[in-house]
């Protein structure tokens, strides 16, 4: 979330939150239909870029919300280079098996894996919650009464974190052994925290139609949100350089140029 | 009698989603540092993911519920930032639609261990249906695919199934679920006396 850290204002910032919400899909859509590792690649290095430089945060503070991506690239495609199907063995030791086709799978799988993490961050940083829940209400008709308790359910997250806390230390303080069972744990941690949220959450809503709050009536919205010539140039960014970089990689595959997929079906 | 969901119903599903979505967050660095030994351990915990569905609607028991709760818990995870980005948005609609599915196939009407273990194995199976695709989990080598299938199963019954009955059944206890299910015919017969 935006609490986060504070960077710049960018142009990233000011495009129509439903408008970049649907694109993003698209983009999701589209990745998981690539198949071969250079394109992919391509697309995530257009992804990177917008990342570093659209969205207005330090290099500092990148490099530490990218941390977690290594992890994400090596666990992702770790386990398909290990034991993947494959038939050029580069490496056999008991069950594990590295062969090409497993080894260039994986990588495929770790920089796909990569692009969404970072698209979903780029979303996350420059996307206000309020700004994408007015915006769901007046592009894509999303009712009021969903719109409004997601809104007050992402007020309510740090009450809940401090609420997590506070039961965290109250039971430390009646002497709870930590290191129990892991569910019995778990369980009563979750009680306390679900039952305190019902109770909060069922207050608003009794709150709120008390203050003759409607879903059904034509409403006004306090903050209105429309579209800019930033959101063409949202757009036009993906096309232009994903077209770009599909072009590059078909005539100038700098990779193994075959389709990732294991189609036994297909060979012979 | 109005018919579907109230803003009470949404408001306290979406609430409980949130918490769970926190949940998921904590869980996520979790899940990825058990991740890396390739032998699929890091699956026995994948069942937590679908949780959402079976608590709320297991604490409200109306139609749409399930699906709504996995929606709100992706999206909850989703804007804190998740290090598995955009996809856990369409995990989640998909995760929800299928445990929807099994709840609606029982008509809404039963709320035993039985039918939200089925629902936390539908919803296990919608997922692997997106990771057939995403990925490419059927390039696995046969015995790794199903060391995968079997203990995201597993997860999925503990999880889904089991902890989240017994986390309804400590909500009862307590009380709080009074305040948001539909009143029974019970409390209409004890108003009629």
């Amino acid at each position: 979330m935006n609490s986060l850290f504070s960077g710049k204002y960018t142009w990233l910032h000011s495009i129509n939150p439903s408008l970049k919400l649907l694109t993003l899909l698209s983009l999701f859509v589209l990745a998981i239909n690539i198949h071969y590792l250079s394109f992919m690649v391509g697309f995530s290095c257009v992804i990177l870029t917008l990342f570093i430089f659209g969205t207005g945060y330090s290099y500092k503070q990148l490099l530490l919300l990218s941390l977690p991506f290594l992890f994400v690239f090596l666990s992702t495609s770790s386990s398909m280079i290990l034991f993947g199907k494959g038939e050029t063995i580069l490496f056999k030791w008991a069950y594990v098996q590295i062969s090409e086709e497993s080894l260039i799978r994986g990588i495929h799988l770790g920089f796909r894996a990569l692009s969404f993490a970072m698209l979903g961050l780029i979303f996350a940083l420059t996307t206000k919650p309020v700004m994408l829940f007015y915006s769901l209400m007046q592009q894509l008709k999303l009712p009021p009464k969903f719109a409004y308790s997601f809104m007050a359910a992402i007020r309510l997250i740090p009450i809940m974190i401090e609420e997590y806390q506070i039961i965290m230390n109250a039971q430390r303080v009646r002497g709870i052994e930590q290191k129990n069972h892991f569910l019995k744990r778990m369980q009563r941690l979750a009680i306390p925290l679900l039952s305190q949220s019902i109770r909060r959450a069922y207050r608003i809503a009794v709150s709120m139609e008390a203050k003759r709050f409607q879903s059904n009536r034509k409403r006004t919205y306090y903050y209105e949100v429309g579209f800019s010539r930033n959101d063409l140039l949202f757009l036009c960014y993906f096309l232009v350089l994903l077209g770009l970089a599909y072009l590059l990689s078909t005539h100038y595959p700098f990779l193994p140029n075959t389709d990732v997929r294991y189609l036994s079906d297909l060979r012979d | 009698m109005q018919k579907g969901l109230k803003l009470t119903d949404i408001l306290v599903t979406i609430v409980i989603s949130i918490a769970f979505g926190i949940l998921y967050k904590i869980w996520g660095p979790l899940y990825y540092a058990v991740k890396p030994f390739g032998l699929h351990i890091d699956q026995l915990i994948y069942g937590m993911w679908f949780m959402a569905a079976t608590v709320a609607f297991l604490i409200i028991r109306k139609p749409g519920v399930a699906l709504l709760a996995e929606i709100a818990a992706s999206s909850g995870e989703f804007l804190m930032g998740s290090e598995f980005g955009l996809e856990v948005l369409l995990y989640g609609l998909i995760q929800g639609l299928f445990a929807e599915f099994i709840l609606f196939a029982f008509r809404y009407k039963r709320f035993d261990l039985f039918v939200i273990s089925l629902a936390a194995l539908s919803s296990c199976t919608g997922s692997l249906i997106m990771d057939f695709y995403k990925g490419y989990i059927g390039d696995l080598s046969t015995w790794n695919l199903t060391l995968l299938i079997v203990f995201r199963m597993i997860g999925s019954i503990l999880f889904t199934g089991f902890f989240a009955v017994s986390i309804a059944k400590a909500l009862e206890a307590t009380g709080v679920t009074n305040l948001v299910r539909s009143s029974s015919k019970k409390d209409h017969e004890a108003l009629d006396q």
